[in-house]
């Protein structure tokens, strides 16, 4: 702790004493910084380089040969290619719902922070106790919507055990869980233009409602939807709860993502090695999408 | 209210560690992990309460992970880290792992210093069977299953069958079957649980006499005429019996609700599924359809006790316990607060431990008649193990979903399975 002080106070103009009751207030968010986050991430940047297995005697450096074996490993492209998709539907579904819903709610007189705190109950319940919910509601034989389905002649789909099914039920599930989240992000947003605005568009000529959406509410939600976009990409390339309650990445793999995968490899399969491989690939998706945000999109959003 | 000194802060660590000292110094103590507390906490608390009045000296304490998969990464972290518990009951076929990287220890020399021939004690060589991986006894069976037919007796009424004279084979069970999935109203006829793990296949190809490797583990064995045997049995049941595309969570609510004429799983959930079912419907159990006779056998189930201790003290500490919770008491507890089957020969054949539990509870008895063809739980070699059981779940998949030919799925489950086998030079 002290050596990583002291040199930084040394060079400080303020006061010696001063500098290093800053050093020391902001000593345990560091020390937590590096113990936490810094470290683990190193080792496991390191470990995706070795054979490593839990419970093993030793490991090996084996260079490349994990991402060589990524490339190869048909589950692992099926994952990936589960996990785009997965993030295709729910990145639009949840957000132009959640935009949709924001426009009626703000333009609506009564009844909003119960409408609002309606939507946003999924955000704060408990994922995996609502994916049992979600069990029983996707029943094929004693499920309500089923249920509802026969009744009006349909088909009876096996929502969460058939192939061709189940990311779809899988991404309503996650346009669901996003969607109270995005709804009230975009409240603040809406509440942040100025109402001039909208006066001054009027007088333009602007007389319709979708002409002022288009010409006032969409521009001026940019940062706003930006920042949505963002982080709904990143929760959707998280999606785990659900996979590991709901399907376990069946059958034949047709809901298996990559966190799912990454769970499996390591902690199933005992191959951490490997599994901090693809561990390293969600990092570098992630990062990408932050680096999307801030050095791509950022500048171009802005307005005022 | 006082001061919160500097000196006083500097103090607590060391206050907050004194107990641990205290601990240190009393009689010997172990430490005892076990998996799937919703099912076995009565039954370890039960043998506890036992085992302290014998030995007063020993303290235990539990350890738990809520299931198998959990209890073996538990051990096998804690086995990089050095903090291994004295004592860990794992599922049968975890043990070969445990065994092959050097963590379990072999029972055999122990149980030899305190009888000659451990079938005195109750150790059958069957029994024994059950916990030998890696060329050594890496534990010590403490509860077991194995796979047996659950049936709604009211659908197979209303379908025109007799609950008393159940189907004994498959033709007639999957003749059954279409019949209750014929009554319509969302009812299905039977589900069998292919999802899980291999454990269910293996039931089929040990039923038809097959085996999963051959004698000296280089290939697989499962390819021949048994495991297509076995597979197209999967796909008759699709399409002979209508048998639904549920996941097993699924499959059991559906049972539970009456909407399933059967559903073939473990005699582990026997005392929940009792409990689901409640009034619903009239409940029975029966055994597995028997497919070959003579050469069928079925998988077991279960968990069993492995001794990791290092310190000598602990080490025969953690070895009572063990041999208290595999002896006649532990086991007939065992067996009264759980439904898995004993492990101890003396409590099956003695009528004074379980004799009377067995007559009130005839849901728990169709497991107890396949003990005699019951045999171990395959366990695969190599650092492969689990996966190749995944390999076998995800080709059943395809025979469901009728994506493949029972042909087509064996082929690529055999050579799936062979490049995922330890190379031998």
């Amino acid at each position: 702790m002290s050596d990583m002080a002291l040199p930084a106070a040394a060079g400080a103009r303020a006061p010696l004493g001063e500098a290093f009751a800053a050093w020391m207030l902001s000593a345990p968010a560091i020390l937590a910084y590096f113990l936490m986050l810094l470290l683990p991430t190193l080792a496991t940047v390191a470990l995706a380089f070795t054979d490593y297995e839990l419970g093993a005697d030793g490991l090996h450096w084996i260079g490349f040969e994990n991402f060589a074996e990524l490339l190869r490993d048909r589950a692992f492209a099926t994952s990936l290619r589960n996990t785009l998709v997965y993030v295709g539907l729910v990145t639009p579904g949840s957000i132009l719902g959640a935009l949709a819903l924001a426009l009626l709610i703000e333009a609506g007189t009564r009844g909003r922070t119960f409408f609002r705190a309606v939507f946003f109950l999924p955000v704060v319940s408990l994922t995996v106790a609502m994916a049992a919910a979600w069990q029983y509601l996707l029943h094929p034989t004693i499920g309500p919507l089923n249920a509802m389905l026969h009744s009006i002649g349909a088909g009876q789909p096996e929502w969460l055990s058939s192939s061709s099914t189940v990311m779809l039920s899988l991404s309503a599930i996650g346009i669901w869980e996003n969607l109270g989240f995005n709804l009230v992000l975009f409240l603040a947003g809406l509440t942040a233009i100025p109402r001039e605005l909208y006066s001054a568009a009027e007088v333009d000529g602007a007389r319709s409602a979708w002409e002022r959406f288009r010409l006032v509410t969409w521009p001026m939600l940019g940062p706003t939807t930006l920042f949505v976009l963002t982080i709904t990409m990143i929760r959707a390339v998280r999606v785990f709860d659900t996979v590991a309650v709901l399907t376990q990445g069946g059958p034949n793999k047709a809901s298996q993502v990559l966190l799912y995968t990454m769970y499996e490899e390591g902690f199933t399969y005992f191959r951490l090695g490997y599994s901090a491989a693809i561990t390293l690939v969600f990092l570098a998706i992630v990062l990408a999408l932050m680096w999307l945000q801030t050095k791509v999109l950022d500048k171009r959003v802005h307005y005022v | 209210m006082t001061a919160f000194t500097r000196r006083a802060a500097f103090a607590l660590p060391a206050a907050l560690a004194l107990p641990a000292l205290a601990r240190a110094q009393g009689a010997a103590e172990i430490t005892v992990h076990y998996a799937q507390p919703n099912i076995y906490k009565e039954s370890y608390d039960a043998i506890l309460a036992g085992f302290a009045k014998r030995e007063p000296n020993i303290r235990v304490n539990f350890v738990t992970t809520p299931n198998y998969e959990e209890g073996a990464q538990l051990l096998l972290r804690q086995s990089a880290t050095g903090q291994l518990p004295d004592l860990s009951y794992q599922g049968f076929n975890r043990l070969r792992i445990f065994a092959e990287r050097g963590i379990a220890q072999d029972l055999a020399p122990l149980l030899k210093q305190e009888a000659a021939d451990p079938a005195t004690l109750g150790y059958s060589k069957n029994l024994l069977g059950l916990a030998q991986f890696g060329g050594m006894q890496a534990g010590l069976a403490y509860a077991a299953s194995n796979p047996v037919c659950y049936y709604n007796a009211d659908l197979v009424k209303r379908a025109g069958g007799d609950p008393e004279n159940f189907p004994g084979d498959w033709d007639g069970v999957l003749a059954l079957a279409a019949k209750i999935d014929a009554l319509g109203d969302g009812i299905d006829g039977l589900w069998y649980t292919w999802n899980g793990d291999d454990w269910m296949f293996s039931a089929l190809l040990f039923g038809h006499g097959g085996r999963m490797l051959n004698d000296d583990e280089t290939d697989v064995a499962f390819a021949g005429p048994e495991g297509l045997a076995s597979l197209t049995l999967l796909q008759r049941m699709v399409k002979q019996a209508g048998m639904p595309n549920l996941t097993a969570v699924a499959a059991r609510q559906a049972f539970a609700a009456g909407k399933l004429g059967m559903i073939f799983q473990t005699t582990a959930l026997v005392r929940g599924t009792a409990a689901g079912v409640g009034n619903n419907f009239a409940l029975r159990t029966t055994g597995m359809p028997v497919i070959d006779p003579v050469k069928g056998r079925l998988p077991t189930g279960g968990a069993a006790g492995m001794l990791t201790a290092k310190d000598p003290a602990k080490r025969a500490a953690a070895m009572k316990f063990l041999r208290y919770s595999t002896g006649p008491e532990g086991q007939a507890m065992m067996v009264k607060a759980s439904g898995y089957l004993p492990c101890n020969q003396i409590a099956i054949d003695d009528p004074q431990y379980l004799g009377a539990f067995y007559r009130e509870n005839p849901l728990f008895v169709a497991s107890v008649k396949q003990i005699p063809i019951s045999v171990p739980w395959y366990a695969f070699p190599g650092t492969n193990s689990v996966r190749v059981t995944q390999t076998m779940v995800d080709n059943q998949a395809r025979i469901v979903e009728g994506t493949a030919t029972p042909e087509q799925a064996m082929a690529d489950m055999a050579s799936e399975v062979r490049r995922l086998l330890p190379r031998r030079s």
